[in-house]
């Protein structure tokens, strides 16, 4: 496949921790508008890759592109960030002192720059975007609240509210329903698949069923590397997965 | 509209605070200058210079909760910034000597002449010029800051870390300015000031005015911070300090907002070191000591870090407390001001506005219970962001710890 | 042995031999000497040239053997037994031959009291206090003088100045005092004593010290001491007309030395030599400053090595509580300061009530001090720091107030000024490591810092507490949902970290002045190494230590004192942006969290 299609392009890399084999020689190819769930067991490498797409950690070897063209291992989290790569944190990570609205005002697409942001008034474009994000994420009660009172899963939600609010090309959503109740699990797919129409997509998540739900090409990954791809029934059919989840 | 946007901007409270402030500058010198002496509602000389003092250190105060209140940078020595910028103002006041010196040079201060140096050194060209030396007292703190923060926020030094490095920059300034070869008067400082703009220093009417420039020049600088804590920017500002990685994730660049909050800061207390030295006759080296610059820290957190006045009013009870244990109880002080370093820290960690704001919200929504309402919407006020604030901050510190409590990642 | 004097056979002097007691008074070694000199008599004959008052080798060694003859005559004669207080008594009496004899039988006693005394004698400031006879030396005080007795050193009153009377010396007995002197201190029986001598005669060469030397050699058996004479005695050869020969051989003894005495000695000799030697010479002094640099670039390691030192101790205890706890104690610096108070209040103890013991006033010191800061470690961290966990920057505050407390209370149960701890006789003085200069204070601090860091090494190592410590510092949750009580390691982690700044201001009483401002001047030079070294790794401290001292050291020369450590902080602050987590950094994502 021409690199040149693809929305996200790892080849070979490899990251090592003091000697540990983080990330091990992994290739993973994200077509332009795809939506990819990544499952494997812990430790198999799966934040640290994000890690890597998003410039928190620099790969000892191996290629990253992002959109075909744009060497990622050469940026830093914000170049990468403003690029158009959104990142939602396996452990909801929003700003607890700041209201929903100021959540989403700090995260909404504009310009990133100190003496901008210093002179920046919200104009009602802005308004009206932060007033659609509120209405998808289900949230257009607690506008005014401060994060740290919402619940786990308003939190979460409020985190893919941000990523929204960014209006990245790719996403990235680690574990986005951690602790989420059943009915909050398939509303929080049907976020996805509806974000997925529009935006290339990458998900890591432990939920068989939430990933069922998703309906996407699977990747499973063991001790930094791809151990299987394809239909989620092909992966859970695959003996080494089977091993690795359960056990020899 | 404009002044609804203004008091937007700047927020209704402060512009009462300022608006005391610019009254305290009118009310004190002219109370001093006016009323005759031993009028009881006259504010003695001594007080003038007294209160003078206190503004100047609430001015620090202030400067130092910018970064540590809303940008989680506690810096250990902001003392240094002060002193530079008293330097840069000393360094005009003894130009302004001439040949009045006890050795009646007219292009050298007295310690030089002693020192034997033959000709002014470049770092002293053009300080006899007031504008030039009000330049240099922004742009040395400032340009001092930028240059620290430049390395120290790129290169991610951030906590405890960023903390001990702070407290080595005024250490080693310290050490430096004790120096005589150094040029700024080695142990002594820069002292035996004679007259500013031409008009004698010791003069009333001349410290009267400092005083009311002093209270203006705390309330511009409460209007300041206030703008850049409400703006967008302040927004991010509280974001760096409660998440500063997903802030990067979001595209903005913590380093910068960092440097910004740590220049302006720089500069408010470079300003408040030229407006003490004048008011106190003398600035020497121990103006850099590590110790003078953790106290500033206790007045922030006594008077309530995350909020604008809190500082204020914590330097200034604080410094009161200083000067009425110090006459009364010499021994006692540090003592005193010991205990207030622990108490603030294990029960009043929001500080003085912060728990007063607690109160208050206790009350109010303990009332509206009462009255069998169900308890209100909580408010924007303040108060309830500051303590808010100030709870986050508490969880903001603990990536400091990351060698010691390690989150487990998967 | 090329050096003996022809006149003077091998071991003929008196009370020379490394068994011999060095008591004068014991009637018993009195009789071993007078076996010891029965035997070495030469010819009554040599008395009659004391007439001869002529310099010069020869008449020195005659004179010598004079002196040997009169003491081995008295010796033989029933005045022998007399003891040192009455020879120096019947010192006035007589006339200056009578006055030779009393001083060699003086020099024969082998009693080192009367060096001073004899120097007093040669200098012609020796009196007799006529009503008494005492001998004693005198100071003017207005109309009267003042006593001291010559032979105890004891003040012996007032008296008017025409009570006392100078005795007298002429050239010829001044002669005999000299080779006495020489007797007494080049042919003692300490080794040190008479090291110090040969010392002193490099330092002061002149050709009359030659024959003593060649005597003092011709029996020395220790080699050191050998050394330094012989190095004394080339140094004297330089002082006359030897041949080339003799010169080149004497310019080789003396540049082995190698220090700046010697390189002294050979420049001065450099202006005033003979063409045919100067190169000798010339090669003499290159070798020197050879030396010499190579010794700076030694001591100046050794003083960065002591230096680092007490970095270390001072900052090894904050490293562990900063690596496990996360915790900044500023208050640190203040245990330390306690344990050089409690080595003061220890040492005051034993000083009244058990003054023997007083040399091992540290040993007691040591437990008691690490008893006492842990404990108050331990304190600290239940009241307070405990409330603090997960707020570094709070913790750091409300131990700054602690420090000032700390600091306040001490100032007021022990006032403001510095107290002296003494030093035992084993950390006094200094020695000499292959020509590096070093202190027995500073050697001891060390070796003692090495220790404690070995110590520490192992308990981290090797026992549960350290496992528990080392599993809490790398995931606190995981480890206390194991089962470890992270409270109880947490107080006594903090516990250990406080003994040990006990145990450093133990050490620190040793070379710091005690005062309540003590910790301060070590605070933040100890955050400096933690920082530096990298937290949570004893090693990176232990290094960093060491380098920052030896950086220190080595800038100072260059820097002066002050500018070298404005430049190793700015040094710190600029690495400290290279490597935010130090030198031996904990690496991966635990971390970053």
């Amino acid at each position: 496949m021409p690199r040149t299609d693809t929305i996200l392009y790892l080849d070979g890399v490899s990251v090592a921790f003091d000697g540990f084999k983080a990330i091990n020689n992994l290739s993973l190819v994200l077509d332009k508008g795809e939506m990819r769930a990544i499952i494997g067991p812990n430790g198999a490498g799966k934040t640290t890759m994000m890690d890597i797409i998003t410039g928190k950690t620099k790969p000892d070897t191996g290629e990253v592109f992002f959109n075909g063209s744009i060497d990622l291992t050469r940026h830093d989290e914000a170049d990468i960030a403003t690029m158009g790569i959104g990142r939602k944190f396996q452990k909801p990570t929003v700003f607890e002192s700041h209201t929903v609205e100021d959540n989403l005002l700090l995260a909404l697409k504009g310009q990133r720059g100190i003496f901008p942001t210093l002179f920046h008034r919200k104009s009602s474009e802005e308004e009206e975007r932060i007033g659609e994000i509120l209405a998808t994420i289900r949230l257009e009660g607690r506008r005014s609240d401060f994060a740290e009172n919402l619940s786990h899963g308003q939190k979460q939600w409020l985190e893919i509210g941000m990523l929204l609010a960014q209006d990245p090309k790719l996403l990235l959503v680690d574990e986005p329903v951690a602790g989420m109740t059943d009915a909050e699990t398939a509303e929080t797919a049907r976020l996805l698949r509806e974000i997925a129409l529009t935006h290339s997509v990458v998900v890591v998540e432990h939920d068989m069923q939430f990933v069922r739900e998703l309906d996407v090409k699977v990747t499973c990954l063991h001790e930094g590397s791809v151990l299987s791809e394809g239909s989620l029934d092909f992966v859970s059919s695959d003996e080494r997965v089977v091993e690795v989840y359960l056990g020899r | 509209m404009i002044t609804q946007r203004l008091l937007n901007a700047l927020g209704g409270r402060i512009l009462w605070v300022a608006a005391i402030l610019i009254a305290v500058a009118i009310l004190v010198p002219a109370s001093n200058l006016l009323l005759p002496v031993g009028h009881p509602l006259r504010v003695p000389n001594y007080m003038v210079a007294l209160l003078g003092k206190y503004l100047t250190y609430a001015m620090l105060a202030l400067a130092l909760d910018l970064v540590w209140g809303y940008v989680g940078i506690l810096s250990l020595g902001h003392g240094a910034f002060f002193a530079l910028g008293g330097y840069a103002m000393g360094m005009y006041l003894m130009r302004q000597i001439g040949d009045r010196g006890v050795y009646a040079n007219p292009d050298l201060p007295d310690f030089m002449v002693f020192l034997n140096w033959q000709e002014l050194p470049w770092y002293w060209w053009g300080f006899d010029q007031f504008w030039f030396a009000m330049l240099m007292v922004m742009l040395v703190p400032g340009l001092l800051a930028f240059v620290f923060g430049w390395f120290a926020f790129r290169s991610r030094v951030t906590g405890v870390y960023l903390s001990i490095i702070t407290q080595a920059m005024t250490y080693a300034l310290m050490l430096s300015f004790f120096r005589n070869d150094m040029g700024f008067g080695g142990n002594n400082g820069l002292t035996d000031f004679k007259d500013i703009l031409g008009y004698p220093i010791q003069a009333t009417g001349t410290r009267a005015t400092l005083f009311a420039i002093t209270a203006l020049a705390l309330a511009a600088s409460l209007l300041i911070c206030s703008a850049i804590t409400r703006s967008k920017l302040g927004k991010v500002m509280v974001a760096v300090r409660d998440a500063e990685s997903r802030t990067r994730f979001i595209g903005y660049r913590p380093e910068y907002v960092k440097l910004f909050a740590f220049v302006v800061s720089a500069v408010i207390a470079g300003i408040a070191g030229a407006l003490y030295v004048p008011q106190v006759g003398i600035i020497n080296p121990g103006e850099f000591a590590p110790a003078n610059s953790i106290e500033v820290v206790v007045w922030t957190a006594i008077g309530g870090r995350g909020t604008l006045f809190g500082p204020i009013i914590g330097a200034v009870l604080v410094n009161y407390a200083k000067s009425w244990f110090t006459a009364a109880y010499p021994e006692l002080w540090l003592f005193a001001l010991g205990g207030l370093f622990v108490a603030v820290t294990l029960f009043l960690p929001r500080g003085i506005v912060g728990a007063i704001g607690q109160l208050r919200h206790y009350w109010r929504s303990r009332s509206a219970r009462d009255e069998g309402g169900a308890p209100p919407e909580t408010p924007e006020t303040e108060q309830v962001a500051a303590e808010k604030t100030v709870r986050a901050r508490s969880t903001a510190a603990s990536p400091v710890l990351g060698a010691a409590k390690p989150q487990p990642a998967e | 042995m090329p050096h003996v004097a022809p006149l003077c056979p091998a071991g003929h002097l008196p009370h020379k031999g490394g068994d011999q007691p060095a008591g004068y008074s014991s009637p018993i070694s009195d009789v071993g000497r007078k076996a010891i000199t029965s035997k070495l008599l030469i010819s009554p004959l040599v008395g009659e040239m004391s007439g001869r008052t002529e310099g010069g080798n020869v008449g020195r060694i005659l004179l010598q053997l004079i002196a040997l003859f009169a003491a081995l005559f008295l010796a033989l004669t029933p005045a022998h037994a007399q003891s040192v207080e009455e020879l120096v008594r019947q010192l006035p009496e007589g006339s200056y031959s009578d006055r030779g004899k009393i001083v060699a039988q003086l020099a024969a006693t082998g009693d080192v009291r009367l060096v001073p005394l004899l120097e007093a004698l040669a200098a012609g400031e020796l009196n007799v206090v006529e009503e008494t006879g005492q001998v004693v030396t005198t100071a003017p005080s207005g109309d009267t003088v003042r006593l001291t007795d010559a032979l105890t050193a004891e003040t012996a009153g007032e008296a008017s100045k025409g009570a006392v009377v100078r005795i007298r010396v002429n050239n010829s007995l001044r002669r005999a005092v000299r080779a006495a002197i020489g007797q007494l201190t080049l042919m003692s029986d300490s080794a040190a004593t008479r090291r110090s001598a040969a010392e002193a005669m490099f330092n002061a060469a002149e050709p009359d010290n030659l024959a003593l030397l060649d005597e003092a050699l011709a029996q020395e058996e220790h080699a050191g001491v050998r050394r330094t004479m012989e190095q004394a005695r080339a140094a004297s050869i330089l002082k006359t007309d030897a041949s080339a020969e003799q010169i080149a051989e004497a310019v080789d003894t003396i540049s082995a030395r190698g220090d700046r005495a010697a390189l002294g000695i050979l420049t001065a000799m450099l202006g005033q030599a003979d063409d045919d030697v100067r190169p000798a010479i010339q090669e003499g002094i290159k070798a020197i400053e050879a030396h010499l640099a190579l010794l700076d670039v030694g001591q100046n390691v050794w003083y960065g090595i002591s230096l680092g030192s007490v970095l270390l101790l001072a900052a090894i205890g904050l490293a562990i509580t900063f690596g496990v706890m996360g915790v900044i104690n500023m208050a640190h610096g203040e245990m330390v300061m306690i344990g050089a108070y409690t080595t003061f209040v220890v040492q005051n103890i034993v000083r009244t009530s058990f003054p023997g013991l007083f040399e091992w006033t540290l040993a007691f010191a040591l437990p008691v001090a690490f008893l006492v800061t842990a404990l108050i470690g331990i304190a600290i961290e239940r009241g307070i720091i405990r409330w603090l966990y997960g707020r570094p920057l709070e913790t750091l505050l409300a131990t700054w107030g602690l420090s000032l407390i700390i600091q306040q209370a001490v100032r007021s149960i022990f006032g403001a000024s510095n107290r002296e701890v003494g030093n035992p006789t084993w950390m006094s003085g200094s020695f000499d490591f292959y020509g590096i200069a070093m202190t027995w204070n500073r050697f001891w601090i060390v070796v003692f810092a090495l220790a404690v860091f070995a110590i520490l090494l192992v308990v981290m190592k090797r026992t549960a507490l350290g496992l528990q410590m080392r599993a809490v510092t790398q995931n606190r949750r995981m480890a206390s949902s194991m089962g470890i009580r992270t409270p109880w390691v947490d107080a006594l982690t903090f516990g250990l970290g406080s003994g040990i700044a006990g145990l450093a201001g133990v050490a620190l009483s040793q070379i710091d002045n005690v005062s309540p401002n003590l910790g301060q001047g070590y605070i933040i030079d100890s955050f400096m190494v933690v920082v530096f070294g990298g937290v949570g790794n004893l090693w990176g401290t232990l290094v960093g230590a060491l380098t920052l001292g030896v950086v220190n050291k080595f800038l100072e020369p260059y820097a002066g004192a002050v500018l070298a450590k404005i430049l190793v902080l700015v040094f710190i602050i600029l690495f400290i942006q290279k490597r935010p987590r130090g030198l031996f950094a904990l690496k991966g994502r635990a971390v970053e969290a």
